[in-house]
């Protein structure tokens, strides 16, 4: 990356460590089948408790301080979601939850672009199908920074001597 | 009536993740991890016809793995046999789209 | 000071001559603004000359012609005339400024503009009259330029039909005002008002009580009491905008002064159970005034409905005020004698300043239909900040006039418990409920009356193509002013008032209204009080605040402004938004028993899917008056009428018999 891109990506930082302990969500759900929405459901039982890391549901995008999308971005529900993204005031983070939202699952055609960032610029992906609450939670805390990224230096080929 | 004597009998029932590792993720499905070693090319094709999720496709000499279309369904797992062992990782969330693209190098490779 | 006043309103009267005159030749141009420049400047006059004989304070008479003549005329400078008097200046100024862009020079505005001129005149005589001749005179007069005032578009549907109804109760009302007068004036031997009210305490009670309810229910015809009220809702929409706008702001008022007239001066110190009647009219009117007024989809009618709620507000403080004097609380009763009044001049600014703008959003949309209005702040921006001015002195909030008046009263009410006796200090007590009850259900109307046709998105072409250029704005817009100098100025109001009252029930409470600080207390130290002047100007200050707080706060840096967070939708049809109906319908529900609506629903066709295509949905509220009261009576007279027409025979023959029986008859009954 250069200069340019190192600040930008460390201003983001540096903003999104705004909303560490602190961080109002929005949900928004481009045609999923609507699982994801059910494991998302699930981070306000007793059980995982979203509120104990001081994040929390807010339906208003004017409140919000991160987009959680699911669904492979119907066009029927695009302008809603540009409408909610640009109802955000920056600084804001988006996250795209499930295979879905990804792009793996619908390849692009006239009633679906198949991936949220084909539409909107996401932030951070988490992947699943659907993604377990606790899947979630490790992304929402990497999106704020309160945890660091695993994926990348995970190795899903072992060798013989690596394994036990 | 009282049922807060319940939730008292209970106790806490609340994860302590992320302070703490939480036990019940051991049952969670995962995305399945590759014996590189034991991979064979024959294997890895049938490995990649097996997958109904299309996140399992041969590419040159590797077998990419695409985390991001993993349903955790277990069926390279059937087919593959000892080749092909749950990896346990559910904290797979990331910033970059192509660190969810796992190249599995096939017959041992470096 | 008083000749001042007498200069001022000769002048007055003058200038409505020449205006009336000039108004004949109104089809030209130079006629036409003419006539509306001398109607203008007549109100000035007037407005002057009320002024000053209300700050002069006493009352002053004038006979010309032989005063034993039945023909004399006998002026009289009141007081209590005198503030009526001003108003009807302020709104023939207001009116005066309108008519050259409401009306056009044409063979309509060539009779048009005198007759109204005319009618300004009458009511003139009828506040200066002396006697009681002059003032029948003067108030028939009135009645009838007023008749024709609403005939202005004669020739459009229902309009005639309108204009009948009020010249009708307008006439009823007359009979009973003339025998009031009359037996008034045949047991003190007098015409002379004066003398009258000096010497109508020799009269028996009986007599006493017989000629207060005659004129209590004449004049209630005249002010829209309830349930004499039927002709304002009819009345209003049928008249051109500045008629609707003088109806409702002055000849409502007539009503008012000759209740007040009666029961004031007159016959003062009456018994209890006249103040009480007094009240129990008002507070019903301004109960189902209101009611009435939540359901009406008519610019018009829904104001015209406001006018009977302010009335019965204004007649409920007047006999509350005569409950006070007849249990010797003269400083309560001389205080909702002041609230009143004031009220009633408020009531007559605000609803002069709605009606002339209802006047000018007919003219630019073509319609009055509140669910066919929408967004007209974006397109007549200047008449919204002035139509908003008189919708909150309307709906009394703080800090317009209309909170001050309404203040007064409630106050006044809220001190029943100082009347000795339980009973009358709970039924005052109710009476304060009921207006609390108005209050309320006007804050809703208004907010509905306002919100509908003016914010939100244009419902038909019409709303959405008004332009405000070439509308009146002067006119109304004076009367904003006006609002918010009442509201202000109120200890100034207060203080003419308060020698108007003093000249009328004979107690000074100047010391007891306004304390130091420009703060207005209700005739009782320790019970409560605020200052208007103070209030209005803290408003204002606070409002200042958050401005401040933007100023100094707001972000340095590029701000990005997006649409207003609509939910996502594409986009936002005029249908999405809230109906004048729909709004209203949690009172409809509410008071279900006493609207008694009759439903009609129309669809295309019965398919459940959702395709049956427009539905109508249609519903009329049971005008319980008009069915259950005077249809009955109408009926009544018709079947006398049928009863007795077979002596209208047309056989010359029975005619003549009848001469005969008549003549055989009187005959017999002469020699006794």
């Amino acid at each position: 990356m250069n200069e340019e891109q190192r600040l930008s990506t460390q201003l983001q930082e540096r903003a999104f460590a705004l909303f560490r302990r602190s961080l109002h969500i929005r949900t928004f759900d481009s045609g999923s089948c609507a699982v994801c929405e059910s494991e998302i459901r699930l981070l306000s039982s007793p059980y995982y408790d979203l509120h104990r890391l001081g994040f929390f549901f807010t339906p208003a995008p004017r409140h919000a301080d991160l987009l959680l999308v699911s669904g492979p971005a119907v066009r029927a529900a695009e302008p809603a979601l540009r409408k909610t993204l640009e109802a955000m005031p920056e600084p804001r983070i988006v996250v795209a939850v499930g295979a879905c939202a990804l792009g793996t699952v619908f390849t692009e055609d006239e009633l679906v672009h198949g991936s949220v960032d084909s539409v909107i610029p996401v932030d951070v992906y988490v992947p699943g199908c659907p993604p377990s609450p606790l899947a979630l939670l490790h992304g929402l805390l990497v999106a704020v920074g309160r945890l660091e990224e695993k994926v990348q230096i995970l190795r899903f080929d072992l060798r013989e001597e690596l394994t036990g | 009536m009282f049922w807060f004597l319940r939730g008292i009998r209970r106790g806490v029932v609340t994860t302590r993740y992320p302070a703490r590792p939480e036990p019940s993720a051991a049952q969670l499905p995962t995305p399945p991890a590759f014996r590189s070693d034991r991979l064979t090319v024959e294997l890895a094709e049938r490995l990649a016809e097996a997958c109904p999720a299309g996140a399992l496709r041969r590419d040159g000499p590797d077998l990419v793995l695409d985390l991001a279309g993993c349903t955790c369904c277990g069926r390279c797992s059937e087919v593959g046999g000892e080749a092909v062992v749950v990896s346990g990782e559910f904290e797979l969330a990331t910033r970059d789209r192509g660190a969810l693209v796992k190249r599995i190098p096939v017959g041992g490779g470096r | 000071m008083i000749t001042a006043a007498a200069i001022a309103l000769a002048v007055a009267a003058a200038l409505w001559l020449v205006a009336a005159a000039a108004g004949l030749l109104a089809a030209r141009g130079i006629g036409f603004r003419t006539a509306a420049l001398a109607s203008s400047l007549g109100g000035a006059g007037a407005l002057v000359g009320g002024a000053l004989a209300a700050i002069h304070g006493t009352s002053a008479a004038r006979t010309i012609g032989s005063a034993n003549l039945v023909g004399a005329v006998t002026l009289r400078l009141d007081p209590l005339a005198s503030v009526f008097i001003a108003l009807l200046g302020l709104i023939a100024i207001a009116i005066g400024l309108y008519v050259p862009r409401y009306h056009h020079p044409s063979r309509g505005s060539a009779w048009y503009l005198p007759v109204y001129n005319l009618a300004l005149l009458a009511s003139l005589g009828v506040l200066v009259a002396g006697n009681a001749t002059f003032f029948l005179v003067a108030w028939e007069s009135m009645a009838v330029f007023s008749y024709l005032v609403v005939l202005r578009h004669h020739r459009r549907e229902g309009v005639a039909r309108a204009a009948f109804l009020f010249l009708a109760l307008s006439e009823a009302g007359f009979v009973l005002i003339v025998a009031a007068f009359a037996i008034l004036a045949t047991h003190t031997g007098t015409l002379d008002l004066g003398l009258m009210a000096a010497r109508s305490h020799t009269l028996s009670s009986g007599w006493r009580a017989g000629i207060f309810v005659l004129a209590l229910l004449g004049f209630g015809f005249k002010a829209g009491l309830v349930p004499f009220h039927v002709w304002l809702p009819e009345a209003h929409p049928a008249a051109p905008a500045d008629g609707s706008a003088f109806l409702s702001g002055l000849v409502i008022a007539l009503g008012v002064f000759g209740i007040a007239l009666f029961a004031f001066e007159l016959e003062p110190g009456g018994p209890a159970w006249w103040g009480l009647l007094t009240m129990a009219l008002g507070a019903l009117s301004a109960v189902v005034g209101v009611l009435y007024a939540l359901m009406e989809n008519d610019l018009k009618r829904f104001l015209a409905y406001s006018s009977i709620e302010n009335i019965g507000i204004i007649l409920t403080a007047l006999g509350a005020a005569m409950v006070f004097g007849a249990y010797r609380q003269p400083a309560l009763a001389t205080f909702l004698l002041i609230a009143g009044l004031y009220q009633l001049v408020n009531h007559g600014v605000y609803k002069t300043l709605l009606f002339l703008e209802t006047g000018v959003v007919e003219h630019t949309t073509g319609t009055r239909d509140m669910n066919a209005l929408g967004g007209l702040v974006h397109r007549l921006p200047s008449s919204t900040v002035i139509t908003l001015i008189g919708t909150l002195g309307i709906a009394a909030l703080p800090p317009l006039n209309g909170f001050v008046s309404e203040w007064l009263i409630f106050q006044g009410l809220f001190q029943g418990f100082r009347i000795g006796h339980d009973l009358i200090g709970i039924l005052i007590v109710i009476a304060g409920a009921s207006l609390a009850l108005t209050a309320g259900l006007a804050i809703m109307a208004f907010a509905r009356g306002f919100g509908i046709p003016f914010l939100g998105m244009p419902r038909s072409r019409g709303a959405a193509n008004a332009s405000e250029r070439g509308q009146p704005l002067a006119g109304p817009g004076l009367l904003a002013a006006a609002c918010v100098a009442l509201a202000v100025g109120a200890p100034l109001v207060l203080t003419v008032l308060d020698r108007v009252a003093r000249a009328t029930t004979g107690t000074d409470i100047k010391a007891r209204l306004l304390v130091p600080n420009l703060t207005v207390i209700p005739a009782h130290t320790g019970f409560s009080g605020f200052s208007p002047t103070y209030l209005a100007v803290f408003l204002v200050c606070i409002a200042v605040v958050p401005v401040l707080i933007y100023l100094s706060g707001r972000p340095r840096g590029a701000t990005r402004t997006v649409p207003v967070w609509d939910g996502g939708i594409l986009s936002f049809t005029p249908r999405m938004q809230y109906t004048a109906t729909a709004y209203a319908n949690p009172i409809r529900v509410t008071f279900d028993e006493f609207y008694r609506p009759e439903f009609h629903v129309e669809r295309a066709s019965d398919d459940p899917a959702g395709r049956s295509g427009p539905v109508h949905y249609r519903f009329r509220v049971m005008p319980i008056f008009q069915r259950f009261l005077y249809a009955p009576l109408v009926r009544a007279v018709e079947w006398c009428a049928d009863f007795v027409r077979p002596i209208q025979s047309g056989d010359v023959n029975l005619y003549l018999l009848y001469i005969l029986i008549c003549v055989i008859i009187a005959y017999l009954i002469y020699p006794y």
